[in-house]
């Protein structure tokens, strides 16, 4: 009998990841508390508040608070995802634009949810692959979320907005309705 | 014309040639798994891997880096099978073990960076008399191929990464180009050519004993300069490379310093320590607030500063460095031309080295 080639991963003695917990929706955004994680990246803070700002004037929402990741390039801590639920009721997080931190926004995103937190994770069209490698890694192969086109940090002020109108169908679709798993909203 | 050996003589050729369509299948199957970092890989048996692992009293299942953003750990066991897959002989593994361990001390290794569009590279740098008893190139060709340690230890934490990690480009591993030769970098020091202490004994393991750091790195730029005796001009002609616009995304831009032993020696002779030679540098390395207004990269200067802060003048000279932490200095290559490295930190480096052969 020869020897077995030994497995490099350790796959097999990974035991499977029990299905992540999926936020349920409110019908619409009428005075729902809005909570915007930015991830520090170029234009990100103010993408993300155009986003907020336009949920508060076109959608009736009635507040808007954020929070800034402190490592953008890694899941976020409890603490600050606690903070953020305090004063949330659906939660906004990007822009993923780079390779650690487009998975960590789906990290982020798949915690939010099983928090009881609908939540927009917007990324590039760049890091698809690794946001839903991410997610699926997380329990949620499937996570829906938004994207707009790459690259976000040489963008106007001006074509910062123009972005952010552009994802808001997209958000507001991820936020208030129940999403079949793998339909990607795209902006 | 010679003539063909028969008998007993070609019986014992043929019993000491394996199989190389067996081999040829063995690898195959490495490949169907996805286990390769595009090379062939040394299929890994359970006598091979026991005798890696029967060279460190750890036990296999100890776990020795994880990547929580991944949910993903590796074992001593795990390790030892992706580094008899690099090529390594099981003598190397204390070597793996410990570049691994100073490896995962990086924050930047830990926080993503495999993950990132840089791609960096662990630049592993092994000190003490490990360097001879396992026969590592110090001389002529530090940064280059032909030589099974310096080749196979890099190698070896690349597989951990694709493998026990489960960084795999294009998915989790998103580099927009990568470093060249990411997984290929291993210098064990000149320390016998070196005028000054060896890395090790700047990262807290003097004495001479066997130990290695590492960090990430984004790229290594060389410095060419054999024509000038003084000190100050060599060094101007590095503070260039260093405080160049290309990596100057954050206000402070850290570079390990791979001097060739000619440069060295002829700083140590004219009576420069290290320190001497990383202040010179802290004090020289940057570029005018103009410079990089003109190169869009004027942001950086805003890192830091309070909101309200005035900007500075086009004339501000903003150094990219500012503590001796930051420049590394590791004397590496052949005694034959004045040609130096910058090798540029991703991120900060720790600046601890790991024993080898002991828990750290």
């Amino acid at each position: 009998m020869p020897n077995a080639i030994l497995d490099p991963t350790g796959a097999t003695k990974t035991a499977a990841k029990p299905a992540a917990a999926r936020a349920p929706r409110p019908a619409s955004l009428k005075g729902a508390r809005v909570g915007l994680l930015i991830n520090t990246k170029q234009n990100a803070a103010p993408f993300l508040h155009e986003v907020g700002r336009l949920l508060v004037e076109n959608y009736g929402v009635a507040s808007v608070t954020h929070r800034t990741k402190l490592n953008f390039a890694v899941p976020e801590s409890d603490e600050v995802i606690k903070e953020l639920a305090a004063d949330a009721d659906v939660v906004v997080t990007g822009v993923g634009d780079c390779g650690s931190c487009s998975a960590a926004a789906a990290a982020d995103g798949v915690v939010c949810e099983a928090a009881g937190l609908p939540t927009a994770v917007i990324v590039t069209e760049s890091f698809r692959a690794t946001t839903e490698a991410m997610a699926e890694l997380r329990g949620a192969p499937g996570f829906p979320y938004a994207t707009t086109a790459h690259p976000v940090a040489v963008l106007s002020e001006d074509q910062v907005k123009e972005r952010a109108a552009g994802v808001m169908d997209a958000v507001v679709a991820l936020l208030t309705r129940e999403i079949a798993e793998g339909t990607e909203k795209k902006a | 014309m010679t003539e063909p050996v028969t008998g007993a003589v070609a019986d014992a050729i043929v019993e000491a040639a394996p199989d190389p369509d067996e081999a040829r299948r063995a690898i195959e199957y490495c490949y169907q798994h996805g286990w390769s970092d595009g090379l062939p890989l040394v299929p890994a048996s359970k006598p091979l891997v026991d005798e890696f692992l029967a060279t460190t009293s750890r036990e296999p299942d100890e776990i020795i880096g994880s990547l929580e953003q991944v949910g993903r750990d590796c074992t001593v066991y795990l390790a030892a099978v992706n580094a008899a897959m690099a090529g390594c002989k099981p003598e190397y593994f204390p070597v793996v073990l410990a570049a691994f361990d100073a490896l995962m001390r990086e924050r930047a290794a830990r926080g993503g960076g495999f993950q990132s569009t840089s791609g960096p590279a662990p630049l592993i740098v092994v000190n003490g008399p490990v360097r001879h008893e396992l026969e590592f190139n110090t001389a002529g060709g530090a940064f280059g191929d032909g030589f099974r340690p310096n080749a196979t230890i890099p190698r070896a934490i690349g597989l951990i990464v694709r493998n026990a990690f489960g960084i795999r480009q294009h998915v989790l591993g998103q580099a927009t180009q990568g470093v060249p030769g990411r997984w290929s970098i291993c210098i064990a020091e000149n320390e016998e050519e070196s005028p000054w202490e060896p890395l090790a004994a700047n990262a807290g393991q003097p004495g001479g004993v066997s130990a290695v750091s590492a960090t990430l790195t984004r790229t290594c730029e060389f410095i060419d300069n054999r024509a000038t005796a003084v000190t100050e001009e060599v060094l101007r002609d590095f503070a260039d490379t260093i405080g160049r616009l290309g990596p100057q995304i954050f206000p402070q831009t850290p570079v390990a310093l791979v001097l060739c032993p000619e440069h060295a020696q002829q700083f140590a002779g004219a009576g420069w320590s290290k320190a001497d030679v990383q202040n010179w540098l802290i004090e020289h390395s940057g570029r005018t607030a103009g410079e990089m207004r003109r190169a869009g990269k004027g942001h950086v200067l805003r890192f830091g500063a309070s909101a309200d802060a005035e900007p500075v003048d086009d004339e501000h000279f903003h150094r990219v460095l500012s503590q001796p932490r930051q420049i590394p200095v590791i004397v590496a290559g052949a005694k034959n031309a004045g040609i130096s490295m910058v090798a540029r930190i991703f991120g900060e480096w720790s600046g601890i080295a790991t024993p080898v052969g002991e828990k750290p």
